[in-house]
C-alpha cells in the first residue's frame, strides 16, 4: 500500500462566472520514505496539488488516499485532525510565530499532539533543533535569525511530531544558495535518518539534484514522472 | 495550555495599539467608578441635608395636614399636651423632639417683599433634631417670646438684610385676616442645605402661633432618631397612636423626601446609560483590537490550521489575548479610578464652577460635593471588563479561525 494515492485529482476553482482548472486530473503514487521534488513554471498547479496532498483543500473531483484512508472528502474537523498527526508543512515564508523562541516555534507543534511529560517534549524539541543546527540558537526569536537558520526552526517545527508525510512549498525561494543547499541538505539527511517521505515543490535546479524523484507539472497535469540517483549530502 | 501562554506572549505585540486599548478601555471605567462616586456622594449628602435641617428622621402630623401640606395650611394642626409630647421623647431610639409651625408669609424689608416659608420653631428643641444652629455664621439664634428672626444668608443678600435689620412678616391668619410680624434679625444662616440658605424665616413658636391666632397648635412634629431606626420607630409611634386614639401619622424622611428620592432613582438610570457606553467603548475597542490582530497575523492563523489547530483552539489564542487586554484595561481603570475617587472623598469637587448651589436642579447640596465609596462598583466593573473583553473577541476571533487555511497561508 502507497503512503499516497490520487487518482483523478481535478480541482477548479472559480472566478465569478469563469472557472479555472487548477488541476485537470492528476494520477499519483508516492512510497514511504521517498524524497520528491514537484516543479514545473509559475501557474502549473503545484501548490494547489500540495494543498491537496496536504489536506489543506479538497478536490473538485477525485480522490486522494493517505496511508490507504481516503481523506478527498473528509469533513473540515477531520482533515484538521489528518494534518495534526500526519503531516508536517515548510513554507516559503516560514510562517514562524515572532513572539515565540526558535524552541517554542519547535514545541507548539508537538504540544499539539503530545502531552507527555515537560521533561520529555523538551528533549525531543532539542534533539531535533540539534539535528536541523541549531543547537545554541534555542532561544533566539525569529526576529534575531537568519533566513536559513528560519526555515530550518520551520523544518524543525514540520519534523518534530515525527509525521510520515513533510510537504515544503518552495522552502528555499526565499533564501541564498549557500542557505537553501544546507536546508535541502537537512531534509535529505532527515529522510534518511527518520525515513520521513517529503514532497517539495522547487523551481531551483540546485535543490533538484538531491531528489530521488521529479515530477514535472505542466498546466494542471503531470507531464514527466522520473526517478534518478540522488546527489548525495 | 501551550494555547494559554501563545494569547499571553501576543499580549506584547502591537505594544503601542495594546496599550491605547488597555487606556481607553481604563478611562471609560474610570469615567463611570467617578460618576458613580459623585452620585453616591450626592445622593448621600442630599438625604443627610434633608434628614439634618429638612424633616428629621420622622415627622408626626395629621394624615390631612399631610396631604396638604404643599399648601402649607392652618387647619388640622397638633394641639398635643406635655405628657403626650414626653411619652414620644422617651421613646426607645427616639433622641429629639422638635415642634414646628409652617406658615406662608411675605418678608417685607420696607423698600422689596418676597414669598418666603415662615417657620416657627422653639430654638432649644431645634437644634436636638437639626443642626442648624452650628451654622449661624453671623449674630445669634434668638430665645423664645423674643420678636427676632433667623434668615438665610443667600435669603439676607437677596433682601439686602443683615443682622440687626427690623422686618415684617406679612400672613394670614386662621381667620383669613391680615397680621404682620415685626421682628428683628438676630442672626443669619448659611447651612449646606441650599433650601435653608434661600427661603426660610426662622421665628419663635410662641411668636408665630400668636400672629396666627391658632393657640398652641403646631403643624408637626420633627423627631431625630438613631439612624437606621427610622423604620422601626415608625412603626411604634403608629401602634402608640392607635392606642391613644390620637389621629397622628409618623412619616419616615424617606415619604418626605420622596421627589429627591425619585431623582436619586433617576440618577441611577443615567448611571446605567454612562455603564452601556463605557461597555460598548470598552466592546468596540477589543472588537477593533482582535479584528486587526486577525488581519495583521493571517499568515499565522494559516500556518496554526496547517499545524492542524482546530478552530476553536484558534479561537482561544485570541481570546486569551483580548482577555488579557481585558484584565489590563479593568485593573487600570480600577486604579486610577482609585486615585480619582480617593481625591473626590477627601478634598470633594467645589461646586462655585456650576453656580454652587444644586437646589436648582432639585437636589439640596451647596458649595462642595464628596465622593464615596462603592467598592462593589470596582468588583462589578473588573468582572465586567473581563467578560465583556472574553465575550466580544469570540465572534471577532471566529471569524479569523474560520478562515479558508489556503487562503490564509497565501493571503489570498
Amino acid at each position: 500500500m502507497s503512503l499516497l494515492e490520487l487518482k483523478g485529482v481535478k480541482k477548479i476553482y472559480q472566478q465569478g462566472k469563469i472557472e479555472v482548472p487548477a488541476l485537470r486530473g492528476v494520477d499519483l503514487k508516492v512510497e514511504q520514505g521517498e524524497f520528491s521534488t514537484i516543479f514545473g513554471p509559475s501557474g502549473s498547479g503545484k501548490t494547489t496539488l500540495l494543498n491537496m496532498i496536504g489536506c489543506l483543500d479538497t478536490p473538485t473531483e477525485g480522490e486522494i488516499r493517505l496511508n490507504g484512508n481516503k481523506v478527498s472528502d473528509l469533513s473540515r474537523k477531520a482533515l484538521a485532525m489528518t494534518r495534526r498527526f500526519n503531516i508536517g508543512f515548510v513554507f516559503q515564508s516560514y510562517n514562524l510565530i515572532p513572539v515565540l523562541t526558535a524552541y517554542e516555534n519547535v514545541e507548539f507543534a508537538i504540544r499539539l499532539i503530545d502531552h507527555t511529560s515537560d521533561l520529555q517534549i523538551k528533549e525531543k524539541v532539542l534533539k531535533i533543533l540539534d539535528e536541523v543546527g541549531l543547537k545554541g540558537l534555542e532561544n533566539r526569536r525569529p526576529n534575531e535569525l537568519s533566513g536559513g537558520e528560519k526555515q530550518r526552526v520551520a523544518i524543525a517545527r514540520a519534523l518534530v511530531k515525527e509525521p510520515k508525510l513533510v510537504l515544503a512549498d518552495e522552502p528555499t525561494a526565499n533564501l541564498d544558495s549557500k542557505n537553501a543547499t544546507d536546508v535541502v541538505k537537512i531534509m535529505v539527511k532527515m529522510n534518511k535518518e527518520l525515513g520521513t517521505t517529503f514532497i517539495f515543490s522547487t523551481h531551483d535546479p540546485m535543490v533538484m539534484e538531491y531528489a530521488h524523484r521529479y515530477i514535472n507539472l505542466k498546466d494542471g497535469m503531470i507531464s514527466a514522472d522520473k526517478r534518478k540517483e540522488a546527489k548525495g549530502v | 495550555m501551550f494555547s494559554l501562554k501563545l494569547g499571553l506572549k501576543n499580549l506584547t505585540r502591537q505594544k503601542r495599539r495594546n496599550i491605547i486599548t488597555i487606556f481607553v478601555i481604563a478611562f471609560s471605567f474610570f469615567g463611570y467608578l467617578f460618576m458613580d462616586s459623585i452620585m453616591g456622594g450626592m445622593e448621600e449628602m442630599s438625604f443627610s441635608n434633608i434628614k439634618n435641617y429638612d424633616t428629621g428622621n420622622i415627622q408626626v402630623m395629621h394624615p390631612e395636614y399631610w396631604e396638604d401640606r404643599e399648601k402649607l395650611p392652618l387647619e388640622n394642626l397638633i394641639y398635643l399636651n406635655q405628657d403626650t409630647i414626653d411619652s414620644i421623647k422617651n421613646m426607645d431610639g427616639v433622641i429629639g423632639i422638635s415642634p414646628e409651625l409652617r406658615f406662608q408669609a411675605s418678608l417685607n424689608n420696607g423698600i422689596d417683599e418676597t414669598v418666603v416659608l415662615g417657620l416657627g420653631i422653639s430654638p432649644e428643641q431645634y437644634s436636638e433634631v437639626f443642626a442648624t444652629k452650628n451654622y449661624i455664621f453671623e449674630g445669634s439664634m434668638f430665645a423664645p417670646g423674643e420678636s427676632k428672626a433667623v434668615i438665610g444668608v443667600r435669603l439676607a443678600e437677596l433682601m439686602d438684610l443683615k443682622v440687626n435689620d427690623y422686618i415684617t412678616l406679612l400672613i394670614r391668619t386662621k381667620e383669613d385676616t391680615f397680621n404682620t410680624i415685626d421682628v428683628e434679625i438676630s442672626g443669619l444662616l448659611n447651612s449646606p442645605n441650599p433650601m435653608i440658605n434661600n427661603g426660610i424665616v426662622f421665628v419663635p413658636l410662641d411668636i408665630a402661633q400668636q400672629a396666627l391666632n391658632i393657640g398652641n397648635g403646631v403643624s408637626l412634629f420633627a423627631l431625630k432618631t438613631a439612624s437606621g431606626d427610622e423604620d422601626k420607630i415608625t412603626k411604634a409611634l403608629m401602634n402608640s397612636f392607635k392606642e391613644k386614639n390620637l389621629d397622628l401619622k409618623a412619616y419616615s424622611w424617606r415619604e418626605s423626601a420622596a421627589s429627591v428620592i425619585a431623582l436619586s432613582a433617576a440618577k441611577k438610570g443615567g448611571a446605567a446609560t454612562i455603564l452601556s457606553v463605557v461597555l460598548l467603548i470598552g466592546m468596540i475597542g477589543i472588537i477593533n483590537n482582535v479584528i486587526l490582530s486577525a488581519l495583521e497575523r493571517t499568515g499565522e492563523i494559516g500556518m496554526m490550521k496547517a499545524l492542524g489547530m482546530r478552530e476553536w483552539e484558534i479561537v482561544f489564542v485570541f481570546m486569551v489575548e483580548a482577555t488579557g487586554i481585558g484584565i489590563l484595561g479593568g485593573l487600570a481603570g480600577c486604579l486610577i479610578g482609585f486615585a480619582g475617587i480617593s481625591y473626590m472623598v477627601k478634598y470633594g469637587f467645589d461646586l462655585s464652577y456650576m453656580g454652587g448651589d444644586m437646589s436648582e436642579f432639585g437636589i439640596p447640596i451647596l458649595d462642595k460635593i464628596y465622593g464615596t465609596w462603592n467598592i462593589p462598583a470596582f468588583g462589578f466593573l473588573f468582572i465586567l471588563s473581563v467578560m465583556v473583553a472574553l465575550l466580544s473577541s469570540i465572534m471577532p476571533a471566529y471569524w479569523a479561525a474560520h478562515k479558508d487555511p489556503v487562503k490564509a497561508i497565501y493571503h489570498r
